[in-house]
């Protein structure tokens, strides 16, 4: 089908699946490997979107179903879309809306037309078709969208796996057909299977067969183990083109991110650095702070020395602990330093794999987050190996 | 010598007594501009002065609120108020135990290109607090009623070395008139805590004087007791009488004024350290009585170590015309070269009412509080004020008045428009935000809504006290004060309701609070974080502050940072989109 992207591959890691490449999409380039920090509403949480730039952010995340209800398409179509509507001239993408069956599944009903989602403001309808999903996603503007996707929890098991797998595949077709602006915006295929490597391959074969721009690993984060996790990841890095970008979703914790590259994979998104921020937990190459705790009132230090965001250029420990949970300023604050993080640590993988010194990254990364390599997990440690990085062994 | 400087640039001699000046702080004074200090402090120093008539901006636990360092410097005021019962934790603020010798509260709260003023209560609103007695003065933390002793208050003005201080007051607190006798018990309290704090300034130990004196007043009046136990019954009134000359200096009747200087606070060692560098301004009180407030503000002048004044109407009862009133007549008595700080005088109208009588300086808090409602400011002042009929057309919305809109008017979810035409704030410049962005932000409870709306009322605020600068300079003032009243009138009174679309907005927030908290819901309940900040009561009267925090949540959080640093096993949740 048609494609809205160039997807350059600037430079391969010589040991691992890993890739620095560019991306370049209608509201301009995007350096891979890429975190995408999650707006859902039309918003980054209190950060403006001329902090969310400054940042070095190239793309950001909104939700077709949240933007779907408020402000609802007729809205979006009057002022020309999502960018439009918040102030944001670079890339978005949108999810699909397929994820709250997941989230909001008490609100939610699945047939083989759609879902019927019940609104959770006024208790009214709202059925989510493909070809729905498709024109509120075509309204938004999003230059990536996501098809709409039957998603189960990555923990069911049986014949509803392999049933939403093959839906899936439907759904993706009647997405192609409604898409109307795909000269314009990139629609990603979700490939779906559960933890069942024989499904997986069997979706990544039919999907690939529809050649969308890029193809989004779907239906994992949802607190199956992360020795599943992983090889589910490393099977769907191997058996997709290697010439399209590969996006994982929901993924966003540092050690997996650091992973994942390292199997391959190109995109990431995930609500935690923000969601985390507005309890007062501060994220860093050595641990996570929660700065709530009371140590930290006596502190005169950075979050993060070497930080160059606002927060830690200007603020302590100390004060942050002052106002964290309290005050939005406090939100504000340590928002704008773990996108900060989340970002920059995505920037020195890309470097580190230009400079074909990714598996040292990866040990330093390591050694810096747990300290001992006893504390190493297991499943990274398995997952690395697999792609010819020892971590129990020295550099 | 004060680092703080105040010139009268103007006076109005018509029948307004508005003025013009600047208050600047000279960096000579500070003592704490230490060799360990980038030299950006130097250059954004050259900029610490506030215009007057103009404003500190009001500040929670130190922080504008909304507003970052970064959004907080498009704004166009040269200082900030904070206060210490925001920032007070247990017996005393956050990092004291090890706070830095170099370190002042303008760099902790990066604030050195603004002139901090530190005051004890939060001067946005009336708080009944419990009494003060001749040791403490009590105050609303967010632990509750504190009592803060002058040694802890002048711990605090040591450690945090603001810029300008204001002193220990007994401000009587109570709405229901308290009587003379006991207004004039805090005047002299406060005339005399005034004294200790300006002998203490100088490095003179004043405070453990006074309490050593106070010990020996005590001894020596229990040994009379005693004494007199012992003595016969017949000379029980003679002894009376000697115990009240020697336990108080000053007459509880018809008190004579203590000489300047206050001598006797300086009859102790000088031996602590100076801190010239603090500039002192004095609260004067009164509350209802003409002839107290009269003897506040001449007593208190009298002080000429006094930098400023500042006047509470907050806790002044009556009429809107009787607070004016009491305004008025301390203004009147303060010497005219000097600064007067008003709290309480909040919408423009107010202002610019106090501003007629002579008040200089004023605080933020009625921007925040619109922002807080989810108004967005239109009011202007001077000639820019005349709207076109198209615009009065526009501006006149179903909330009753033209001075603000409410964003939570459903006539704003479709208007493309910024929330003022032409306005420069962060949230117009370039049409970057339109009023139903802002409206979808509110609706959907998020936090830039606040951000934006704070952004463009702080900015509309700063503007109109530029524009009365303007008019008292050439002389506009009085024209326009009444053209502002005859185009926006006076400030609706607060329902204390909130707005039903917010109110709606909330309790669905609370109903999908209470779907979480079901049973075998906890994994999609945190996927969900982001669309329900809060755990609000429907039809609650203020949203409270920190209501992005829900506890249940904040459990769940706790826990997963206890789990992944206690093992970083994984316990991966489900986090994708939200």
């Amino acid at each position: 089908m048609k494609s809205a992207l160039t997807w350059d591959v600037v430079a391969k890691c010589s040991t691992t699946k890993g890739r620095a490449a560019v991306l370049n999409l209608p509201h301009g380039p995007v350096n891979a490997p890429v975190f995408m920090p999650v707006g859902t509403q039309g918003t980054l949480k209190g950060i403006t979107p001329q902090q969310v730039e400054g940042l070095g952010c190239q793309i950001m995340l909104n939700n077709t179903y949240h933007l779907g209800l408020r402000p609802g398409q007729e809205l979006l179509d009057t002022c020309g879309g999502a960018h439009k509507f918040q102030g944001w001239n670079r890339n978005l993408l949108t999810d699909s809306g397929g994820f709250q069956m997941v989230s909001l599944l008490k609100l939610a009903e699945i047939t083989e037309d759609g879902v019927q989602f019940e609104s959770p403001h006024d208790g009214s309808l709202m059925l989510l078709t493909p070809e729905h999903s498709m024109s509120l996603q075509n309204s938004i503007g999003a230059d990536i969208m996501m098809q709409l996707d039957d998603v189960v929890s990555s923990l069911t098991t049986g014949p509803r796996v392999e049933e939403a797998m093959w839906r899936s595949i439907r759904w993706l077709d009647r997405c192609i057909k409604a898409h109307s602006k795909p000269e314009s915006q990139n629609l990603f295929a979700i490939i779906q299977g559960g933890l069942d490597p024989e499904l997986r391959k069997k979706c990544i074969e039919e999907m690939v067969k529809r050649d969308t721009p890029g193809y989004a690993i779907g239906g994992l984060s949802g607190g199956e183990e992360k020795d599943k996790f992983w090889r589910v990841v490393t099977l769907c890095t191997d058996q997709m083109p290697r010439e399209k970008p590969i996006y994982c979703m929901g993924v966003g914790y540092a050690e997996d991110l650091v992973v994942c590259v390292a199997l391959g994979v190109d995109m990431f998104d995930c609500v935690f650095p923000t969601r985390t921020a507005r309890f007062g937990n501060a994220l860093t190459s050595t641990g996570t702070l929660g700065l709530r705790q009371s140590k930290f009132k006596d502190d005169f230090g950075p979050i993060e020395e070497g930080c160059d965001c606002i927060t830690c250029k200007t603020y302590t420990r100390s004060y942050l602990h002052t106002i964290v949970t309290r005050e939005t300023v406090g939100c504000h604050l340590v928002s704008i330093h773990n996108t900060s993080y989340q970002l920059r640590l995505m920037r020195q993988i890309r470097e580190s794999i230009i400079e074909d010194r990714f598996p040292q990254f990866i040990h330093k990364f390591f050694k810096d987050l747990f300290k001992e390599k006893s504390a190493y997990p297991e499943w990274a440690v398995n997952a690395l190996r697999s792609v010819n990085v020892d971590l129990l062994k020295d550099e | 010598m004060s680092p703080l400087t105040f010139n009268i640039i103007r006076q109005t001699t018509q029948r307004s007594a508005a003025r013009r000046g600047t208050l600047v702080m000279s960096n000579s004074g500070t003592m704490n501009s230490s060799s360990t200090e980038t030299n950006d402090d130097s250059t954004s120093a050259s900029k610490r002065a506030i215009e007057t008539p103009g404003c500190f901006m009001y500040s929670v636990k130190g922080s504008v609120p909304h507003l970052t360092p970064d959004t907080l410097r498009l704004q166009d005021f040269g200082g900030v108020h904070i206060s210490m019962e925001h920032l007070l934790q247990d017996h005393q603020p956050n990092g004291f135990e090890k706070w830095p010798s170099q370190l002042t509260i303008s760099k902790y709260l990066n604030l050195q290109d603004m002139i901090v003023l530190c005051d004890i209560r939060d001067p946005s609103k009336f708080v009944k607090a419990p009494l003060n007695s001749d040791r403490f003065v009590s105050m609303m933390t967010h632990q509750g009623v504190r009592q803060l002793t002058m040694e802890e208050y002048l711990k605090v003005v040591r450690v945090y070395q603001p810029d300008i201080i204001t002193t220990f007051a007994d401000n009587v607190s109570d709405p229901l008139e308290p009587g003379q006798k006991r207004i004039r018990k805090s005047i002299e309290r406060s005339l005399k805590w005034l004294d200790l704090v300006l002998a203490e300034r100088q490095g003179y130990d004043a405070v453990s004087h006074d309490r050593a004196l106070e010990e020996a007043k005590k001894k020596e009046k229990k040994e009379k007791k005693e004494k007199r136990k012992a003595e016969s019954q017949g000379n029980d009134s003679d002894n009376e009488q000697d115990s009240a000359v020697t336990t108080s200096n000053i007459a509880t009747n018809d008190y004579p004024a203590p000489a300047l200087g206050a001598p006797e606070a300086r009859n102790a060692a000088q031996t602590a350290k100076p801190w010239t560098n603090v500039s002192v301004f004095a609260h004067v009180i009164g509350s209802q009585i003409e002839q107290e407030r009269i003897r506040s503000a001449v007593e208190t002048s009298k002080r000429s170590e006094v930098d400023g004044f500042v006047i509470d109407t907050n806790i002044i009862g009556g009429s809107k015309d009787e607070v004016f009133g009491h305004l008025k007549t301390s203004i009147n008595h303060l010497p005219a070269e000097k600064p007067r700080l008003v709290y309480g005088m909040q919408a423009p109208e107010d202002i610019l009412r106090s501003i007629a009588v002579g008040a200089d300086l004023f605080d933020t808090s009625y921007p925040f509080q619109l922002t807080e409602d989810g108004k967005a400011s239109l009011y202007s002042f001077g000639s820019s004020a005349t709207l076109s009929p198209f615009e009065t057309q526009l501006y006149h919305s179903t909330s009753g008045t033209n001075r603000w809109i409410n964003l939570w008017d459903d006539e704003h979810v479709d208007k493309f428009v910024p929330l003022l035409e032409g306005c420069e704030c962060y949230a117009c410049k370039d049409g970057r935000h339109s009023r139903a962005y802002i409206g979808h932000l509110l609706r959907t409870h998020e936090m830039l809504a606040t951000v934006l709306l704070m952004s463009h009322n702080m900015h509309q605020y700063s503007k109109f006290f530029a524009c009365v600068r303007e008019s008292i300079q050439d002389g506009s003032f009085d024209r326009h004060a009444k053209e502002f009243h005859d185009q926006f009138g006076v400030e609706p009174k607060p329902t204390g309701q909130l707005h039903a679309a917010q109110a709606a907005v909330e309790a669905s927030i609370s109903r999908r609070n209470r779907l979480d908290d079901e049973p075998g819901k906890e994994g999609s309940s945190t996927t969900r974080a982001d669309s329900k900040d809060a755990s609000t009561e429907g039809n609650r009267k203020k949203k409270p502050r920190g209501s992005f925090v829900n506890k249940k949540e904040l459990k769940l959080e706790k826990q997963k940072l206890r789990q992944q640093q206690a093992a970083q096993k994984e316990d991966q949740e489900p986090t994708q989109n939200a």
